[in-house]
């Protein structure tokens, strides 16, 4: 098992180092000139000549990359072109709401959906079965920004109970900190949920047709223990594995649950710094965003040799 | 010897889409305590769904028993709640499958699967109840005992998974063990041993033993009493030697001619008798059987065997047919 891991963990090297080289180019190819941006609407072009020039953007791509990648080796990813700071410091600062609101959204997600598939499937074709998979429907088929509305409008403008929008830190107390995070984790967990709670059910029920759930029943075991032990255990590599590409799912869905709530996280960070063209910054984000999938496959992987013990690698 | 499960007039009925399936068309049968009673017939004739009804396992959402009674020492199974079933199951009545290869769960260990019947059903620790699934471990001749508990079945071969099959069946001493077809699936030389590893467990548990199979070979070795089945209901009832001795139902007869033999000596041009098949093909049981089950294959039948269901005869010493023909 450990073979595997750190084999696992070098295997995502080559994987990193392509993210690498594919995020630079991509921006760099890209229309637009950050120079003629950061100089101001007005200025002449040897303003802006002299710009390009501060910032590098004048020597050849190859030595830009070379470059670059030198000093993101070492741990630096730049500095913001607007304000001058370091990247790595900008999304320090940014990165505790989305940490929070991912893993809410998850721990959301995922602790309403397994029991609903489940549910499901023991219940199949009866009327908790419709009900609840019509929801899952429903709740898939619901844009995000959508739903975030609505709920903004029924929790926190008419019924007050929870903040419109923003963010308290951890820092600020658990209450306050949770609080600022349900609606946003629910918003952008629905479809998530739909997603898993379908395929939890779909897994399920064919776990159900096989001959040891027959065995498990023929040794009169609770229904419970049935279910969760015997048939959800294996159901289990389809449901993770549909987490783990929802996760990809949720870091889109991230960027838009914090610009409608006004969370001050990457995915915020992400918006302003595509707008504005802020180069490092954006090369940064796509860095940061690419290690974080790379390792959620690793984890799910790992997970996989301790679900299923028939998976050897 | 007195009866420990009474089976009487027992209906087991599918919903299909072709219309109701008279799996099980009224069979009665005893197994007295301690003893192995053999139910036989070919694939489809309602043997599995008569073991299955007597553990209420029949899917609800698409089959009922649908008229008999069930009655174990005395217990009325066909009335008995879902959750006393359950403390019954494993328990009192258990059951081993035809399929070991997928009858026991993956991703579970053997030694957790042997171990959660006896904590179900014996009330006792976790600790307690793995030492009693080292137990039956060896008892079943499973070698190393100890470390096989932490193995998964995937690691066992098939003749194993059948041993810890039986293992996890007897573990908390039931009074009476069905098993559906549970040498099928393996070759040979492993369904003689699992046959006698079953025949010596009973002896020394005094555990019932309903043994279900398409095979007359292992009616022949293994059982005391047949029980007959063609189309879901019972032909033909007989102490093992009677029936092979002396066959009554023109079913049971053709089944012994169809049976290849060793000692028919080839003739001068080297050939054999060829094996005389049945002809035809069983009943549709979506459609009401009329008369005899067997009829329409039958080379007595009349129109009397057409038009209404032969009543019993008893030809003396346990042995019963449901025949008009039948000459004693």
């Amino acid at each position: 098992m450990t073979a595997y891991i750190v084999r696992r963990l070098f295997a995502t090297l080559p994987v990193m180092a392509v993210v690498a080289l594919f995020v630079f180019f991509l921006l760099r190819l890209a229309p637009g000139d950050p120079a003629a941006i950061i100089a101001g609407e007005d200025a002449t072009s040897e303003a802006i000549a002299a710009v390009r020039a501060k910032l590098g953007l004048d020597r050849p791509l190859v030595e830009q990359f070379v470059v670059w990648l030198w000093a993101l080796l070492q741990g630096d990813m730049g500095v913001s072109i607007f304000s001058n700071l370091p990247v790595t410091r900008l999304m320090a600062q940014r990165v505790e709401p989305t940490i929070a609101l991912t893993l809410s959204t998850l721990f959301v997600a995922v602790s309403l959906a397994i029991p609903i598939g489940v549910v499901a499937a023991w219940k199949a074709r009866k009327l908790v079965d419709r009900l609840v998979m019509g929801f899952a429907v429903l709740g898939f088929a619901m844009p995000v920004f959508v739903l975030a509305y609505v709920l903004i409008y029924f929790f926190a403008v008419q019924w007050q109970l929870l903040p419109v929008q923003g963010y308290q830190p951890l820092s600020a107390g658990l209450w306050p900190f949770a609080e600022s995070l349900i609606l946003p984790s629910v918003a952008l967990g629905v479809t998530y949920m739909a997603l898993i709670a379908r395929i939890t059910r779909a897994s399920m029920l064919e776990v159900l047709q096989q001959d040891y759930i027959r065995t498990a029943n023929a040794k009169g075991l609770a229904t419970d223990r049935v279910l969760l032990l015997h048939a959800l255990k294996n159901a289990s590599v389809p449901i993770v594995t549909v987490i783990g590409i929802g996760i990809a799912l949720l870091i889109s869905g991230v960027v838009i649950t914090e610009t409608v709530f006004n969370i001050p996280g990457l995915g915020r960070l992400t918006v302003d710094a595509v707008l504005k063209r802020d180069y490092p910054i954006v090369q940064g984000l796509i860095l940061v965003f690419a290690a974080a999938k790379v390792i959620v496959n690793l984890i799910i992987d790992i997970s996989y040799a301790f679900l299923d013990p028939r998976i050897r690698y | 010897m007195s009866a420990i499960l009474e089976v009487r007039d027992l209906h087991t009925q599918f919903d299909t889409l072709d219309g109701v399936v008279r799996a099980v068309d009224g069979v009665s049968f005893d197994v007295a305590r301690g003893e192995t009673l053999g139910i036989v017939g070919e694939s489809g004739c309602g043997k599995s769904v008569t073991a299955l009804s007597i553990l209420r396992l029949i899917p609800p959402e698409t089959g009922r028993i649908a008229q008999g009674s069930i009655r174990f020492e005395g217990t009325e199974l066909t009335a008995l709640g879902e959750e006393e079933m359950k403390g019954l199951r494993g328990h009192r009545i258990s059951m081993i499958f035809q399929e070991p290869m997928t009858s026991l769960n993956p991703v579970l260990t053997v030694g957790t699967q042997i171990a959660e019947n006896v904590v179900r059903h014996m009330g006792v620790p976790w600790s307690a109840a793995r030492e009693r699934a080292r137990e039956m471990l060896d008892l079943v001749r499973i070698a190393d005992a100890r470390r096989r508990l932490d193995e998964y079945p995937h690691q066992l071969s098939g003749g194993m998974r059948q041993r810890v099959m039986i293992a996890m069946a007897l573990s908390c001493d039931p009074q009476v063990l069905i098993a559906d077809e549970p040498t099928t699936a393996l070759d040979v030389t492993i369904q003689a041993q699992i046959l006698d590893l079953m025949i010596e467990l009973k002896e020394k548990t005094g555990t019932a033993i309903v043994l279900i199979t398409h095979d007359l070979g292992v009616v022949a070795e293994t059982t005391e009493r047949v029980v007959v089945m063609y189309a879901g209901r019972k032909v033909e009832e007989a102490p093992v030697e009677a029936l092979f001795d002396n066959p009554l139902h023109p079913y049971t007869r053709g089944l012994m001619r169809a049976i290849p033999r060793l000692d028919v000596e080839a003739d001068a041009a080297g050939t054999r008798p060829r094996l005389q098949e049945i002809p035809g093909l069983v009943p549709i049981l979506t459609r009401p059987i009329v008369g005899c089950a067997f009829a329409a294959r039958c080379e007595l039948a009349t129109d009397r065997c057409r038009a209404t269901p032969p009543p019993f005869v008893d030809a003396g010493g346990g042995h019963t047919v449901a025949c008009w023909e039948v000459t004693l």
